[in-house]
């Protein structure tokens, strides 16, 4: 097995685990993929054909620095207090056309296409988009140090949380 | 039933009640009624003159059921249009916004200035045209009033209204508080989001300018809060005001008249709130008890029938494009002080994406509970919504001495946001104008 395979393995191992995660609904274990700086990056649609560029300047639908950030999230989905989150929407996400991007070095990257149908009081809604990732080794394993998520529908029907997209 | 008794019995204001008939939510009649009374026939919000400011800049949205485009002529002037070829309607303007000299057709290829007049029609010269059609006949119909007050772009397809200011009220005391902000006033800040909600535009209406709900739908965004700030070290602007959200603020309610509302909450902390590092300088030009007003308070704002301007963790401009009874389309949009320094910027977007969107933690939560309001409603074996907490403690016009401080008379207030006496003023209005509009 080249090292070039070797690597998409990983990448898409770590992709695919995501998703599962997510659908799952097993936050503890999801917010482990993480590192303790990571940016997890939804940028708003600010005309037809384009995104937020910058994030700090600009709107976006999410935007979460640091893995603290991402366990308020949970924190909020966990607590059943969220009028949004009950009952919650089962979710499936199916991520493909995973692609490494400067797959070299400290700064391993990849780019996929996502589409998850969810299932709540809404009936089903499905959405679609892409990933970009940065990952960090750490202790051996492969982490998400950014996760940018383009989602191309713009006019939303019911909650769109972490685990929606 | 005849129509004008139908909606008569629709606000049931018998015995000391005040209650609304949950059908008001979701009758087909009473919706194409309002559409026609309220949303096509009166002012209603289109939009921010920062988001047409160059000549030739376009936006284009709706005004009730019909598409509409304002542009900014060369003059500096604004035009309004509907937005639809003269010669066979196809819509003129396919994009949400741009700059254009001309709008040309992309279907035959007529083409309109800013003005709205024809200025080509292809290949006229063989058309075989009757003297009766020349270019002159072919304008684009123009939005009958377009008029703005302090930036915000107000219209109506009706010209039979009053002076927008006129029909503001009261309310032109809250938008000054924000368009005061800055000496170079507002903008709007690039983007969007637009989310469908399956609930009637007047349950929107209602609950952006519910005090009431806030200590308990929000309880949780408090939480989650309260927690990041005890494990994470944050400062200054990072930190999140709660105040209203645990319900230990003084607070308020008003009925502006003509269908607008208002509450507003003591700020706990306003050193947590973008606009606090230009206090100094806000002082320098206006009143401490102005001050008080714009900066220690957050105030939500509803201008009767489709736009919110608030400014309370963060300053949004909202708007309601209802589609059918049990559904509305709303857009949020950021709007900020023109010049606010880059970490007031960041702080200020950071809020409004933590509150303000549907992938956030409060608003997808207050839309949830607008959606359970609606199909609740269809409980029709219980008929009423009750809107009687406050009633007791009513202050109309010159007896709200706060109001007084920034030039506020209302047609009533309450001193306490918990009380739901500002409805009364919604839906008196609704009801005398739609009781109006059935006989007309």
């Amino acid at each position: 097995m080249s090292a070039d395979t070797a690597l998409r393995n990983r990448v898409e191992d770590l992709l695919f685990r995501e998703a599962a995660l997510l659908d799952e609904k097993k936050w503890q274990a999801w917010l482990q993929l993480y590192v303790e700086d990571a940016v997890f990056w939804m940028p708003a649609w600010t005309s037809e054909y384009e995104l937020t560029v910058d994030p700090e300047l600009g709107l976006n639908l999410l935007y979460l620095k640091g893995r603290a950030s991402l366990e308020d999230r949970v924190f909020r989905i966990e607590s059943g207090d969220s009028f949004a989150s009950v009952p919650m929407a089962r979710t499936t996400h199916l991520v493909g056309t995973v692609m490494l991007i400067d797959g070299n070095g400290a700064d391993i990257g990849a780019r996929a296409s996502w589409i998850v149908h969810s299932y709540g009081i809404h009936g089903g809604i499905t959405r679609s988009g892409s990933y970009e990732y940065r990952f960090r080794e750490e202790a051996g394993d492969l982490r998400i140090a950014v996760k940018k998520i383009i989602m191309i529908d713009d006019k939303l029907v019911g909650p769109v949380d972490i685990f929606h997209v | 039933m005849v129509m004008s008794d139908r909606i008569a019995a629709m606000i049931d204001e018998r015995e000391g009640r005040f209650r609304v008939d949950r059908a008001i939510y979701s009758d087909p009649d009473i919706f194409e009624s309002e559409m026609d009374l309220f949303f096509e026939g009166g002012w209603v919000f289109l939009a921010h003159e920062s988001q047409i400011r160059n000549s030739g800049d376009y936006f284009s949205t709706r005004i009730g059921r019909q598409p509409v485009f304002l542009v900014r002529k060369k003059d500096g002037g604004i035009g309004g249009f509907i937005n639809a070829c003269a010669h066979r309607a196809a819509t003129l303007v396919p994009l949400e916004h741009g700059r254009a000299n001309l709008f040309t057709c992309r279907f035959h290829g007529w083409a309109f200035n800013h003005d709205g007049h024809c200025v080509k029609i292809k290949n006229e010269e063989t058309g075989a045209y009757t003297d009766m059609a020349g270019k002159d006949q072919f304008g684009l119909t123009p939005i009958a009033r377009v008029d703005s007050y302090r930036g915000f772009i107000f219209a109506s397809l009706k010209a039979d209204v009053p002076a927008l200011k006129d029909w503001l009220a009261g309310t032109t005391s809250w938008i000054d508080l924000l368009a005061d902000q800055s000496p170079q006033g507002l903008e709007v800040i690039p983007g969007s989001s637009t989310y469908t909600v399956y609930g009637n535009w007047k349950l929107q209406a209602e609950n952006g300018v519910d005090g009431y709900h806030v200590s308990t739908v929000h309880r949780v965004f408090a939480a989650t809060v309260a927690q990041r700030e005890a494990k994470a070290n944050l400062g200054g602007l990072q930190r999140t005001e709660s105040g209203r959200m645990l319900g230990n603020v003084d607070s308020g309610s008003y009925d502006f008249g003509n269908g607008h509302l208002g509450i507003w909450a003591k700020r706990a902390d306003p050193t947590k709130h973008p606009l606090w590092p230009q206090k100094e300088r806000l002082e320098k030009s206006f009143p401490p008890e102005r001050i008080e007003w714009m900066l220690n308070r957050g105030r939500n704002l509803f201008v009767f029938p489709n736009a919110f301007i608030m400014d309370n963790p963060s300053s949004q401009i909202r708007t309601l494009n209802p589609i059918a009874p049990g559904v509305c389309e709303i857009t949020v949009r950021c709007i900020a002080p023109v010049g606010e320094p880059a970490e007031a910027r960041a702080a200020r977007l950071r809020k409004f994406e933590d509150f303000y969107l549907t992938t956030g933690m409060a608003s997808s939560d207050d839309l949830a509970a607008l959606e359970a309001t609606h199909s609740g409603g269809f409980g029709r074996a219980a008929r009423w919504n009750d809107f009687a907490r406050g009633m007791g403690a009513i202050r109309h016009g010159a007896e709200d001495t706060d109001g007084a401080k920034i030039g506020l008379v209302p047609n009533t207030m309450n001193a306490n946001w918990d009380h739901e006496a500002l409805y009364h003023g919604f839906y008196r209005f609704w009801k005398e104008r739609m009781i109006e509009g059935s006989r007309s």
